[in-house]
């Protein structure tokens, strides 16, 4: 049983949220997205010529989506470099960011996004998704919508929103649901599950995930306006 | 850069004027956080103009290396991260250099006196890994980066043992060697250049001053006279004794 989170909240409340654009200032877009103690940085690089030529598309642009964990991420120390899991998740990221940003606009050329994780405490994919979106929105790519990405689940009997490291590892068992959505089309762009819930549970879950998504898409809008707003005013 | 921008960039620099109305020995502004990542042992973010870097210390126990039984390690490792650069082969450049400098500038000053890392001779010491990491590149990496793996490891405590209280990793901050580098663009040096300087640039010389000197880099093509090199070690310890203030040492 589960019946009261670790950490407070209800178990339809996300973590703090803090959004913010422009923080790689050399880059084309940019974005930190921090929730609860796990956070990400993105840059966005291109439309560009494709290096290597042979990855190129007719029709498209092609993504290059890199995932990292900063080695002090971690309680451990993560080594440096790309292991299979960063490769899995730049893979779920690409396919959610090739549905979100118009790849048709730019045939034959490359748009890289490099997502670095610097605190994890669950949802790392879910906060990179969010961040690299962010990114590609303050990089000025034509998109049909923000991603917004929240992780929901199951522990013990309760279906919660935004799990944290110490509710992953719950005891009496807990699944991890990561998502993501384009909230004004309704569309889920990830869906992950790890564990095993029953379909009726699914299902709240991810209604639970898009009300969640819903706030965070809010907050990354608000991000934006700051941005542009200030750029203005300079 | 442009060829045309490059052109413009010399000729200014021939007046000792910089784009963004610097002296020629005047550094950017620094910004130093300690704390910034919950779950490293120590951790910093120092960012000098719009150049900005993130170090983070781990202590971890490891098995000694075989010759050397009773020393723990200090390991200062840097990535110049994809967030700092659209093609990986960009990156490939400097990354090395840069690694290579801060690494070595730390460990040669024996900042650490790896003896006291030590848990039980033979079998269990610790190993300190200094991780840098690039938020955004304007230039001066070199710098930003010694800065900031000094400043994480003067911030990092660690628990010799499960129980005890936790302490600071042990160092001699006496030797403490800060990073000055300069550039030259024709026939005048800049401190601390941007990225656009660096890029114009013909020759860039690092220099680590403690209390002495412990560490010379020179890069790029061109070259430097005795009196320049003397003119950059001098500055180099005006920049040491500032710097060495905002790391409270």
């Amino acid at each position: 049983m589960y019946e009261q989170r670790f950490d407070g909240r209800k178990f339809d409340e996300l973590r703090k949220i803090e959004a913010e654009v422009g923080v790689v200032p050399n880059a084309k877009g940019s974005a930190r997205f921090r929730i609860g103690n796990t956070e990400a940085i993105a840059a966005v690089y291109g439309p560009d010529e494709v290096k290597p030529r042979h990855f190129e598309k007719m029709d498209r642009a092609v993504l290059m989506v890199k995932y990292d964990m900063m080695p002090f991420s971690v309680p451990d120390r993560a080594k440096p470099g790309i292991d299979r899991r960063d490769m899995e998740i730049a893979e779920v990221l690409m396919n959610a960011l090739n549905r979100a940003i118009m790849v048709e606009e730019f045939p034959q050329m490359m748009i890289n996004i490099n997502v670095y994780v610097t605190q994890a405490d669950a949802g790392t994919r879910c906060a990179s998704l969010t961040a690299a979106s962010m990114a590609c929105a303050d990089a000025g790519l034509p998109m049909r919508d923000l991603v917004a990405s929240v992780a929901g689940g199951k522990i013990g009997d309760s279906v919660v929103l935004d799990l944290t490291k110490e509710e992953e590892d719950f005891e009496g068992g807990a699944t991890d649901v990561p998502m993501a959505f384009l909230p004004s089309k309704g569309e889920i762009l990830l869906l992950q599950l790890d564990g095993k819930v029953s379909k009726e549970d699914l299902k709240k879950v991810i209604e639970l995930g898009k009300e969640g998504a819903q706030k965070i898409y809010e907050i990354e809008r608000e991000a934006l306006k700051r941005r542009f707003s200030n750029e203005s005013k300079s | 850069m442009s060829i045309e921008g490059d052109q413009y960039l010399r000729e200014t620099a021939k007046e000792g004027m910089r784009l963004d109305d610097r002296k020629p020995l005047e550094r950017r502004a620094i910004t130093l956080n300690t704390h910034v990542i919950n779950h490293s042992d120590g951790s910093s973010s120092v960012e000098i103009g719009k150049t900005r870097v993130i170090a983070g210390v781990k202590v971890l126990p490891a098995e000694p290396f075989p010759d050397k039984p009773n020393d723990g390690a200090l390991i200062v490792n840097f990535e110049a991260s994809d967030l700092a650069s659209g093609y990986p082969i960009d990156r490939i450049l400097y990354s090395v250099e840069v690694g290579r400098v801060t690494d070595r500038g730390i460990r040669e000053s024996q900042l650490i006196d790896t003896k006291k890392l030590c848990i039980e001779p033979g079998k269990k010491v610790l190993f300190v890994y200094v991780d840098v990491f690039t938020i955004n590149n304007d230039g001066n990496l070199l710098d930003t980066a010694n800065m900031a793996a000094l400043a994480a490891l003067l911030d990092a405590k660690y628990k010799p043992n499960e129980n005890s209280e936790p302490v600071p990793v042990p160092l001699n901050k006496a030797n403490i060697a800060i990073s000055s580098t300069f550039v030259k663009i024709g026939d005048t040096i800049f401190m601390d250049p941007n990225r656009l300087e660096e890029d114009a640039a013909d020759a860039r010389l690092t220099v680590g001053v403690g209390d002495g000197i412990n560490s010379l880099q020179k890069g790029g093509s061109g070259f430097f006279t005795l009196d320049e090199v003397m003119q950059c070690v001098d500055n180099a310890f005006i920049a040491k004794s500032d710097i060495l203030k905002m790391l409270k040492v």
